[in-house]
């Protein structure tokens, strides 16, 4: 048994929580169940791990097993490192009718003919999705297995999802991908996350999506208020003004568990209007970055609304993470400011730099299809 | 869509921010007399003072002739952590070196309580080393700065290995105000700013020897939003003299999850901005920035941000400002990564440690 299986399988082991080392094997279906049987899982890892390794010694199991076991882990656990999301463009006419079989077949001989040394696995997951792992190897190396990349598929939809792919890889695999789902070409999505559920529900619209139609005449106490909401005639005054912030804010965002994103980037290059007369006189454009970042951001947008700190009814510019797409945008409701990407950006240091593109590609803006803003009336 | 505009809301927002939803010209008025309301209300009732309402604009002042070159680069690269000190009883600048070997002693001695004595091998021993830094004040009858540093062996080298700084710390008093220098009694030192890096162990354990040896105490020093609000409008009023590359200025606000919202504007425009807010030269003193432009200063940033987000900034805490020149977070860490402007700083940051201190 090779070295480089020996430590990708302790490197496994070691990454899955003990509590999940069982189900996990189990899962993985390889091991027979007096064997399963006879791993003691209250020893120390390392105890686990040698153990594993002399029964794949035993059955001549390689690096194409332990792999297995890793996709499956990451599958359940896709939180590990960036996602970014793709959105493939321009379907040719049977784009829609690729199968899995298909599919498999198209990138596994297209992505062969551009790279040599290169490991692939394919997994389907219930929810119409693949999962495919790739090891990338270099024209006289081994692929390598301790950095893989993670790329998710759904079918008959035009998202791809990425984790972890190698610049110079990447306009290969973006090829394979495109002629194996007979699509043109593809783009990025603008959308990043670390979860990547979240980007999913987001970009697929997978979320609940609830708006209800009676909102409770109080808020939820919070602590810092219960003195107040312990008191009836506050509770009565306040009771119409909450439960208005709190539709408002529903219909902006709905009632329901929101896709949680970390983080998104404004860029505004607006006229400042303010009560200094030379800004007023300048023609140029204030510009300057906001960014919003929170463990679960369109929670707290939400909460911002409900609560007061953002008047309500909602812009467009704070709800536009779920509705509105696209590189340049305008708010209509504010004809005199025109919010567009602009020229410049913040790199993570912190230094401003010019940047000849609109729009940058490494930036977590988030951007979403088009949709029309159904009317409640 | 109209009906959900003129839908708006009744939330009674803090007096200074409700008055700026209102969109005629009246309120600009009523606003200004706010202004002057509510930063009395800021006044801490037990204590008559706040911090100065005005001051000079930051001059940048080369400091490099008079540093070594690797202690100011320890100066400007590292980020410090603030405390007060009271006023040190007999501390004498001229008796470091002894200062030093104490200290050793001192640290040696600590790690010795209650652990066993190794048989064999080299302790872990600190060497601490007491140097002046010539040339950080800014008026007469103040203390020079002094630098201590702890260095020490790496862990697991070998005997013959250099050692290396692994704690420093630095006191200081740039600007501390006259009055308060020569109310000192006799034998008193006023160096009332602290900056440390290091482990906190170490920090505390620094501490402990010198409120044993000069009776002194040290105390935490959180900037607050006035200070930081100050920091950031020192900072646009250096953009022309100093590569600002930008201003960034970091809310928190209290929802749950907790939301932060980062504003990093371009330096020309903020110091556009500055300047626009800034009352004509001639009528006040030169070079004197008031309290009003600051607040007035960071109020434009927060309506410019409210005007297309309809968030109130408000309503979270400011909790960092940075720039190129530095940046300064509310939990009392600092960073003064340019030289020239490291004094003017160091006088806005010693008068906050002078504020909390409990005198």
């Amino acid at each position: 048994m090779d070295d480089v299986t020996r430590r990708l399988l302790q490197r496994i082991v070691r990454r899955i929580p003990s509590q999940m080392l069982r189900p996990m094997l189990e899962k993985w279906g390889r091991l027979q169940q007096k064997q399963l049987g006879s791993i003691d899982f209250s020893l120390p890892k390392i105890a686990i791990t040698e153990h594993l390794l002399s029964i794949c010694q035993e059955k001549g199991w390689g690096t194409k097993h332990i792999t297995e076991l890793e996709l499956l882990y990451v599958i359940d656990n896709p939180n590990v490192g960036l996602w970014h999301a793709f959105q493939l463009v321009d379907p040719e006419d049977d784009a829609l009718m690729v199968e899995m079989m298909q599919f498999k077949e198209q990138f596994k001989s297209n992505l062969n003919k551009l790279v040599q040394n290169v490991s692939i696995k394919f997994k389907k997951h219930t929810d119409e999705a693949i999962w495919i792992r790739l090891a990338w190897g270099e024209s006289f190396s081994k692929p390598n297995h301790f950095t893989p990349t993670f790329v998710v598929h759904h079918l008959q939809s035009s998202y791809v999802f990425m984790n972890n792919v190698n610049s110079k890889k990447k306009p290969l695999l973006y090829q394979a991908l495109v002629l194996a789902t007979r699509y043109q070409s593809i783009k990025h999505a603008n959308l990043s996350g670390r979860k990547l559920h979240g980007i999913r529900d987001l970009l697929m619209k997978q979320y609940e999506q609830v708006f209800p139609s009676k909102f409770p005449s109080h808020i939820p106490e919070r602590t810092e208020d219960k003195e107040k909401a312990n008191n009836p005639l506050i509770e009565r005054e306040q009771s119409a003004s909450s439960s208005n912030r709190l539709q408002l804010a529903c219909e902006a965002f709905g009632e329901g568990k929101l896709p949680e994103i970390q983080s998104a980037v404004y860029r505004l290059e607006t006229k400042f209007r303010g009560q200094s007369k030379n800004m007023a006189q300048s023609k140029e454009p204030f510009k300057c970055v906001v960014t919003f970042s929170s463990t679960n951001l369109l929670e707290s947008l939400r909460n911002c609304a409900s609560s007061g700190i953002a008047s309500t009814p909602v812009v467009p510019s704070a709800t536009h993470v779920t509705y509105i797409c696209g590189c340049v945008y305008g708010l209509s409701a504010h004809p005199f400011s025109r919010v567009r990407f602009g020229t410049w950006g913040v790199t993570p240091k912190g230094t401003l730099q010019t940047s000849a593109q609109s729009y940058p590609f490494s930036v977590f803006a988030v951007e979403n299809r088009r949709r029309r803003r159904s009317h409640p009336e | 869509m109209e009906q959900k505009e003129n839908r708006q809301s009744g939330e009674r927002t803090p007096c200074s921010v409700a008055l700026v939803q209102r969109r005629s010209k009246s309120y600009r008025q009523s606003y200004r007399s706010c202004l002057g309301a509510t930063s009395r209300l800021f006044t801490p009732g037990h204590a008559t003072r706040r911090l100065n309402s005005s001051r000079r604009a930051p001059r940048p002042r080369d400091i490099k002739e008079q540093l070594d070159p690797g202690v100011l680069s320890l100066l400007t690269r590292t980020e410090w952590q603030l405390s007060y000190v009271t006023p040190l009883f007999q501390f004498r600048h001229t008796r470091l070196k002894s200062y030093a070997r104490q200290l050793s002693a001192f640290m040696a001695a600590e790690r010795q309580q209650g652990v066993a004595v190794e048989v064999q091998g080299e302790e872990h021993t600190y060497r601490g080393r007491f140097s002046l830094l010539p040339g950080l004040v800014e008026g007469e009858g103040e203390a020079e700065a002094v630098l201590i540093q702890l260095w020490s062996r790496p862990a697991f080298s070998r005997a013959d290995a250099a050692e290396k700084p692994v704690w420093s710390g630095w006191f200081s008093c740039v600007r501390g105000g006259d009055d308060y220098l020569r109310s000192l009694p006799p034998d008193f030192v006023g160096l009332p700013l602290f900056c440390s890096s290091g482990a906190e162990s170490l920090t505390a354990t620094v501490k402990a020897w010198f409120s044993r040896h000069f009776d002194c105490s040290f105390g935490a020093l959180p900037l607050d939003q006035d200070t930081l609000q100050w920091v950031a409008a020192l900072w646009a009023n250096c953009h022309l003299e100093a590569d600002l590359r930008h201003l960034t200025l970091l809310w928190e606000i209290p929802v749950s999850p907790p939301l932060k919202v980062s504003y990093a504007v371009e330096p020309l425009d903020a110091w556009t901005l500055w300047s626009g807010v800034r009352r004509a030269p001639s009528a006040v003193e030169e070079g004197v920035i008031g309290v009003g432009e600051v607040e007035e200063f960071v109020q434009e940033l927060k309506r410019h941000f409210h005007r297309h987000f309809r968030l109130q900034l408000s309503a979270g805490n400011l909790t960092q400002v940075s720039s190129g020149l530095g940046a300064a977070k509310s939990s009392g860490r600092v960073k003064i990564s340019s030289s020239r402007y490291l004094v003017s700083t160091l006088s806005l940051l010693t008068e906050c440690a002078l504020l909390k201190m409990p005198i």
